[in-house]
Parts: structure tokens; sequence; C-alpha cells
């Protein structure tokens, strides 16, 4: 390393322990930001410092998910990881989590789908990830096209990355299509077997990303993904070199089998987990491709697949006010719908609360809440109460009127506990938040658990 | 339902024909939500509601449509559009001559006007209303109040926009902007109001918060078609409740 290198190393550790050692302040960001403000090619000298290679995850929903397992996989292996699991994923919080002082085995990274033209060119990360594109955030990260521009572009600054994407997901598929042509080498993974779900809308993509005819469907999975073709190009959802098939999501988990279609040496592993959704079969899918790849041995990924106890506001589940709460996020209308699905598939009484904020990192415009499709939640016998919450809970109330659902206004988890009361013990409250509103609600939802009262 | 016990004394086999076009390709920032809203309000009312949507490859009717929404888009999809509505722009043009209902928001507002620029490109448009649209930078981006004589609680709602629109001298805007950008971020004006047509930047979507603009464009419809002259009211306190928490928040 140079010595503007490792005087932007010394720099960023120093003001990580001064945060977090002395200050006990959140150190993902701030270190990597005086790092890079030395030296702006900082990613590129840390990464020598991991020594087998890094894994890049990215797309619109299921990153931190994604990421947390695939690093928990290579720990029960014994390698020692580098990532930044609580989520700061643009290029300051990647430089924070590959400050940490000694060598690695591996760097897991979650990075944002924009910031991947700035990390990948300096990371070279041996496998990117991309696990789905919707539209999410219109404000800040644009139109569609131009986040699978961008993708495009980083893969070719960084020609010995391998692409492992979802094949049932036409807006990915498209990206990898590109990047083909430029040389990336390509590996898909997805879901075989329909899955038996609600169907949702397809808010985007009903068209062909290489002719514009619209797109034919052989199977849903949720939102855009599935198993798709185009009637006039050819166009289609690829043959899997990863597949999902003997999927079951059910309220308190799922089960799949993962499958690498090799012809000489097949491989397969069984997984269950009490994460649950669509959605989550196909991060499981990723996570055991990516496990595959590294040469995890089943068994460890079996293990922590099954164990995995989230402390990150996914899925993650508490005993509050004598009343199951299951708190998740959901940040844009397929995650939103997705979650949707997942609480009316549960056989229990249920009570609901959403919460939007509009703060600048959930994106300020909160019209998605129009392409949700609340009108699920009406007129169920098993919907006990809808509550609303968060800086936008006016445009919820007025979202939720359109549904047909009747809804109050809740300040906060607790007191949607309260207005829970006159409902059955085994009613299950659903805590929805999106991106900013979420960690308040885990912290209450901790303080409220811890006080058992 | 707040207006389920709204007792309806008309008698009651008329209702509105709204064409939706091409949703397939203009559904940007929850534009469904001013169809739903349009529907809600004429069923709360004891109206019926067709809406028609119109895809790529089909035409409107326009002799049996009662109001056009036309939504925003990603520039690609914009351009496609423009090419199939310029196909029709006779039919449109004596659709609004005729005192149609059209309401058209953000990139579908730009339609409307003589020309707007895609790139470097300048993009002919249908020439609907006198209007065009130039590329400007930033991007006109937040919440947005405007004072309309249409409505009366202020118009609120996100705006989100390259495009800087500069009415020709005989259009009125559909406003003055009280917090927000607007047409060119200068002028202080925001969206056309010619005829019964509705050119806007606002959406949120845009009638959900402003249930006055909603009941404007059904009013001038079913005047239109049926000599109508005013709307039962609904109860709008949840609607009003949400107008003025955004407006509050402009001030």
């Amino acid at each position: 390393m140079s010595v503007t290198g490792s005087l932007a190393a010394a720099a960023g550790r120093a003001v990580h322990a001064v945060l977090h050692g002395v200050l006990r302040r959140d150190a993902s960001q701030l270190p990597g930001r005086v790092c890079l403000a030395i030296d702006p090619q900082a990613v590129s000298h840390l990464r020598r410092k991991v020594q087998q290679g890094s894994v890049v995850v990215c797309g619109t929903n299921g990153k931190t998910t994604t990421t947390n397992l695939v690093a928990a996989t290579l720990e029960a292996s014994g390698k020692r990881v580098l990532c930044n699991r609580a989520g700061a994923n643009m290029l300051a919080g990647v430089t924070s989590a590959l400050l940490a002082r000694g060598k690695a085995d591996w760097a897991v990274l979650e990075v944002d789908e924009l910031s991947c033209a700035h990390v990948l060119p300096q990371l070279e990360p041996t496998y990117l990830v991309l696990l789905n594109l919707f539209r999410d955030q219109l404000d800040r990260t644009g139109e569609i096209d131009h986040v699978q521009d961008v993708l495009v572009e980083s893969l070719a600054s960084s020609p010995n990355t391998v692409l492992v994407v979802c094949g049932d997901d036409p807006l990915s598929w498209a990206v990898a299509l590109r990047a083909k042509e430029s040389g990336t080498q390509v590996l898909s993974f997805g879901v075989r077997d329909g899955m038996d779900i609600v169907r949702d809308r397809v808010p985007e993509a009903r068209f062909c990303q290489t002719c514009g005819e619209e797109l034919t469907y052989a199977s849903h999975a949720y939102a855009q993904l599935g198993d798709y073709r185009c009637p006039s190009c050819g166009f289609a959802r690829p043959r899997l070199d990863f597949f999902a098939t003997e999927v079951r999501v059910g309220a308190t988990g799922i089960r799949l089998t993962v499958t690498r279609d090799v012809f000489a040496r097949p491989w397969q592993v069984a997984l269950r987990s009490s994460l649950s959704g669509a959605y989550m079969a196909y991060n499981l899918t990723a996570v055991a491709a990516i496990s595959q790849l590294v040469g995890i041995a089943e068994q460890s990924l079996q293990q922590v697949v099954e164990a995995v106890n989230p402390h990150n506001g996914r899925q993650e589940r508490f005993v509050a006010k004598k009343r199951n709460v299951l708190l998740n996020l959901a940040k844009n209308p397929t995650g939103m719908n997705q979650n949707i699905a997942l609480l009316l598939g549960d056989q229990r009484q249920k009570a609901v609360f959403v919460v939007v904020n509009d703060n600048p990192n959930d994106g300020r415009d909160v019209s998605w809440i129009w392409d949700v499709d609340f009108e699920l939640l009406a007129g169920r016998r098993d919907v006990g109460c809808v509550m609303c919450g968060g800086l936008r809970s006016h445009d919820l109330l007025v979202r939720l009127k359109y549904a047909g659902v009747g809804a109050s206004f809740a300040n906060g988890v607790s007191d949607a506990l309260n207005q829970t009361t006159m409902l059955p013990v085994d009613c299950v409250l659903y805590v929805l938040t999106n991106y900013s509103a979420l960690v308040p609600a885990e912290e209450e939802l901790r303080r409220l658990a811890e006080s058992n009262e | 339902m707040n207006n389920a016990g709204v007792i309806n004394r008309r008698e009651n086999s008329r209702g509105l024909r709204i064409a939706h076009l091409y949703p397939e390709l203009l559904n940007l920032y929850g534009d469904s939500g001013n169809i739903l809203v349009l529907r809600k309000r004429l069923e709360w009312r004891h109206f019926a509601c067709n809406v028609r949507e119109v895809f790529v490859g089909e035409k409107a009717d326009l002799s049996k449509t009662d109001i056009v929404f036309i939504g925003g888009g990603s520039d690609r999809d914009q351009k496609i559009v423009c090419e199939k509505l310029l196909e029709q722009q006779g039919e449109l043009a004596s659709f609004v001559e005729d005192g149609g209902v059209l309401l058209a928001v953000c990139g579908g507002y730009q339609l409307l006007g003589h020309s707007y620029s895609m790139g470097d490109e300048e993009v002919r448009g249908l020439s609907l209303v006198d209007f065009y649209t130039d590329r400007g930078s930033p991007r006109l981006i937040g919440n947005i109040g405007v004072q309309s004589r249409i409505a009366r609680e202020p118009i609120v709602g996100f705006e989100n926009h390259g495009g800087r629109t500069y009415l020709g001298a005989g259009v009125d805007s559909l406003g003055s902007v009280l917090f927000g950008w607007g047409n060119d971020g200068k002028s202080g004006q925001e969206g056309c109001l010619y005829k019964n047509v509705i050119g806007t930047y606002v959406h949120g979507p845009l009638l959900p918060k402003n249930p006055g603009v909603a009941d404007y464009l059904l009013l001038r419809a079913m005047e239109r078609r049926y000599g109508v002259t005013e709307l039962e009211p609904l109860d709008d306190e949840v609607e009003l409740a949400a107008n003025r928490a955004i407006f509050a928040r402009g001030q």
C-alpha cells in the first residue's frame, strides 16, 4: 500500500476507534468517508488484504439478508470475513467495512445498485450477485433503464467478475445479456417449479427488454419474476445454472431444494429456514449458489440457513405486550406486496401496522403506495385491524380508504399494540415499515420485549 | 367506509367512461391512483364508471369517452407513446375543442404541447395546448403546493421533472406556485388549464389528496354528457387532512 493509502486507512481506523470505542456511535460510514477523502482509491488498496476473494450483492430487494447469510456461511466454514452487515451500502460504507484491522479471507459486501459504478472498478470482486430490479426511489435512483445501464458499465469496468444473476427476472437477465456481450461470465439462478402463492401485480417489465413485445409467462413467481418468453424475438428465461425446486412457502418458514445443473457432478442441497416468502426462495437460492461456487460444505450452509435469526428488522420476531409481533422492511411496491402475501398466508388472526416515512434515504416520493395491492386486505375477517404511522401516515390512510380498508392512526408500535388489546391473544401484529422507520420500530419492539410488560 | 352512508337521490343508470391511455408504458409514480380515485368518487355517488385501458396498438374511441387520462413514463416509453398519439392527433384535438375532459400528468403533460426535448432531440408534441417544453438542469424535485381557481384547497403533491414548460401568452396555468418549482422553476406558475384540459407536473398521485380537482374533472365530464351542474358532496375529511399535512410541511 502507498504512503497515502496507509495514511488514509490509519485515519479511517482512528475515526472508527473514536466513534465506536469511545463515543459508542454508529461507525458504518464516517471512517470510510475520512479514508476516501485522503485516498479516493482506498478500496482498490484495501482489497489486497482480502486473500481469497470478494462477493458483492446488489439488487433492489433482499441485499441485506442475502449478504448476511453469505457472510455467515463463510464464517461457519472457518473463514475470516469482512462485511457491511448493517447495510451501509454506498462507497463510504463499503470502505468502512474493509478498514477493519487484520487480513481476511473473504469480503462480502452489499452495494447499492448505482454505487456499483464506484465500487466495482476498485474492488474487482470475484462475484457480483444481482438479485432483482424493481422500481424503487425514483426521485433518487431514476428509472430502471438507468440502473441497468450503470450495472452494465460497472461490470465492463471489472472484466474478471462473474455475474451471478436471477434468470427469472427479465430486468436482471437483460443486464446479464448485455454484460455477456462485453465478455462477462454469467451464471443464472432461479426457481424452476412454480410456487403456489397469491399473485400480485406485474408493475413493470411487461414488455420484452430486447424488442418491446409483451412477454408471455409459463409460470409466475412474484412481480415480474417467472418463466417468461418473448413471442417475437426469443428473449426468454435462460436455462438456469442454479435452480430451486420443491419450494414450500409457509407462514412460519420456507423449504426448498437447490440444484446446480452440471452434467458431470450434480450438486444439490435441501434447505429450510424460518424466513419466508416467495422472495426468500430467491435469496436462499442465491446464497446456495455462492456457497457452492466458493466451496462451502452443504452442511455449513444448511446449518446457517436453518439457524438464521435476523436481528435487523427483516422478518424479525418479538413478543411485546404479550403479543407476537413480526417486523419486516417494505420499502417499495414489490416488497409491500410480498409482505401482504406473507401475512395473508398466515392462518392466525392478524393486525397490521404500516409505517411510511419520506426522509431522504426513503425516497421523498411516496406515490408508490398506490401501486401496492392493499385491496387484498379489504373484507378479510382474519385481518382484525389496520393502522398507519410515520411521516406519511395521512397518505396511507387515504390509500387504504380507496382500497376499501378501514384504518386508524397509531403513533409508534406501542400505541399500535395498545389498539389491538381487544383482539384475541393469538392475534399476531405485523409491523411493516419502510427504510428510516425500521430502526425506530425495531428499537421500540426490543425495549417492549425486554421490559416484558 | 366513510362514504358508505351517502344517500343518492338521483336515478342511476348514468356514469362516465374513462380512457386510460397506454398504462403499460405510462405508469410511473402510482398513476393508477388517479384512476382509482375517479372511479371511487363516481361509485360513492352511485354513478357507473367504465375504465378502458388503451394499450399500444389499440385506438381509443374518443366519441365514446368522457375523460382521457395520460400518465408519466420513462423518456423511451414517452416517445413511443407520442408517436402513437400523433396518429390520432386530429381526433384528440376535436375531443379537446369539443370540451372533452383530459388529465395529463408529468410526461403526459409535456406531450400536450408543441414540442419537448429528449436529450438533444426536439420531439414533436400533440399541439393540443399552446406551450412547449425545454430540458433543464437540475431536475426539479420535491413537494409542491399550488393555489388554483378550480379547487378550494391548495393543490398539493410531489414533482420530479427535468423539463421546463413555457405556456403560450393566451394559456392559463393551473395555478400559482405556493411552494415548490412548477412549470419552469421561475414563472411561479404550475400546469396548464385549457378548456377542460388539465396538464400538470403534480403527482403523488395528483387526485387522492386533491379531491377538489377530482370532482372538478368529474363535474366537467358530467356536465358535458348529462348537463349535470353539481355533484353530491362526499365526506373528504381523510383526504383533506392529508392535503393539510403536506401543505403544513411545505410552508
